[in-house]
């Protein structure tokens, strides 16, 4: 078992090293990609920090019981950037977020994937389109 | 000028009192230097400086190598063809940024999603950021830079852990360094220059370092004094902004992205040339000397533009830093573990 559990890490850590080095930090470190988790979940807070904003959602488990999760998400600035702001995500929303757990086994996941129930992804348009984009831009 | 430092603080204060004032205007800046250029002249400021003023980005290399890949050669730029593929790559992701809902069945990997990124507008003419050497690649490292520890950074699966120490100043949230704050990296490129007699300020969003820049002819501060962004000194070559940065504390950050890579040294000079090309671009350049790190100097560049709507935002980062917490967490939950292991043996 973990054996098993070791071979997979080190499987992750070759996908890693394929990401380029600027490509942020510390899924690595942070999460653990044996850990898959997907929840669907209520909105509580959204904390609007850098590095990384977190999303916290509370998660009613067959038993009942609610327990409370922080999910990771982009850099409010790149939120921002496409189009994103504080009223986007209100509480109450019901979300659904798929991603991998802390390896401390704490509450806590990066969002890899997160979606409203119907499926529409939450974070969704590019930057990159601006209208009347400077001279010499081919993206009009 | 007795105390040198004191001015320089006073100053960082009055610029960031006018960022405060003019945090507002910086789009109206842009406007309004864009139609001197379009003549084919330089904007000025009222003083008489050439004006390099707004927010500009280096977005558009995002994802280019600093080191070209081997099988390219000498080749620096991608043929017209090649450029022409790549618009329809860069079409295409923004076309799949800009899909509502989610591909059925899509696979989620342990890389940054989709969504973390900012994207580029066009595609990037480069092979590589490096220019110079020909073969646009780093210089080799001396024997003496071979030894020096290189922070741990994103790619590691299983960092070193033992403390926040041993994570990089950029994952620390305390610096990139002057070449990892300007190099294109995932998000968070942005650059706004302000200007005031006597004075250039860049402002840089991740991180958020403002360094402020005398263009008044006074010598570097003595060799005593030394920082992690080091001490700059500009002046104008026609209507090049040229900034000579010396007296880095060194073994701090690197020459690449968010200053990964292996640290350079306290004999670290960088040499960056700031050129306006069109109204809404300006030609980067830095020359970078150390002679403790690599076998030669070598030169990196690549475009800075403007964009309709793009601003800095604010960039505080220690006090949500949750990831730091969870680096280290994460390392005393896998020692628990293999501790437990050892014990069922």
């Amino acid at each position: 078992m973990r054996k098993t559990l070791v071979a997979v890490l080190a499987a992750g850590g070759l996908l890693l090293a394929a990401v380029p080095v600027w490509a942020h930090h510390a899924f690595a470190a942070e999460f653990d990609a044996d850990k898959p988790i997907k929840y669907k979940g209520t909105v509580t807070k959204m904390e609007w920090i850098n590095p990384h904003a977190w999303i916290h959602i509370d998660v009613k488990g067959e038993d009942g019981k609610v327990t409370n999760w922080m999910i990771e998400a982009a850099a409010p600035n790149s939120l921002l950037r496409r189009g994103f702001t504080k009223e986007s995500l209100l509480a109450g929303t019901e979300i659904v977020v798929e991603g991998f757990q802390a390896k401390d086994g704490s509450n806590r996941a990066n969002g890899s994937v997160i979606t409203f129930t119907d499926g529409r992804k939450l974070f969704v348009g590019a930057p990159a389109n601006d209208p009347g984009a400077a001279p010499g831009t081919t993206s009009k | 000028m007795r105390h040198p430092f004191l001015m320089s603080i006073a100053s960082l204060v009055a610029v960031a009192a006018i960022f405060a004032l003019t945090a507002e205007p910086a789009i109206g800046q842009t406007a309004k230097a864009a139609p001197a250029a379009k003549n084919g002249t330089q904007p000025k400021t009222p003083w008489g400086d050439p004006d390099l003023q707004g927010t500009w980005t280096s977005d558009d290399c995002i994802g280019t190598p600093l080191n070209r890949p081997a099988n390219l050669g000498e080749k620096l730029y991608y043929t017209e063809e090649e450029l022409a593929q790549r618009q329809t790559q860069l079409a295409r992701q923004q076309e799949n940024d800009r899909q509502e809902t989610v591909t059925p069945g899509q696979r989620v990997g342990t890389g940054p999603p989709a969504h973390w990124g900012e994207r580029a507008r066009r595609p990037c003419k480069q092979t590589s950021l490096v220019v110079d050497p020909p073969n646009g690649r780093t210089p080799d490292l001396l024997p003496e830079a071979k030894t020096r520890r290189i922070p741990e950074g994103a790619g590691n699966n299983n960092p070193k852990a033992d403390s926040w120490e041993d994570f990089s100043y950029y994952i620390r949230c305390i610096t990139r360094g002057v070449t990892g704050s300007i190099f294109p990296v995932i998000y968070g490129n942005g650059q706004q220059i302000v200007q005031a007699p006597g004075y250039v300020t860049i402002l840089q969003e991740m991180v958020h370092e403002a360094r402020v820049i005398p263009v008044d002819g006074r010598p570097h501060a003595s060799p005593n004094i030394r920082s992690y962004m080091g001490d700059a000194r500009g002046h104008w070559e026609g209507n090049t902004l040229v900034v000579e940065t010396t007296n880095f504390l060194g073994d701090r950050t690197g020459i690449a992205g968010n200053g990964g890579g292996t640290p350079t040294s306290d004999a670290l000079k960088l040499t960056e040339r700031y050129t306006r090309t069109g109204p809404n671009e300006i030609r980067y350049e830095v020359t970078i000397d150390d002679p403790k790190t690599f076998v030669a100097p070598f030169k990196v560049a690549f475009p800075l533009t403007q964009e309709p709507g793009y601003q800095n935002f604010e960039y505080a980062c220690h006090e949500g830093n949750y990831a730091m917490f969870d680096s280290l967490s994460g390392a005393r939950a896998l020692e628990k573990r293999a501790a437990e292991a050892a014990k069922k043996k």
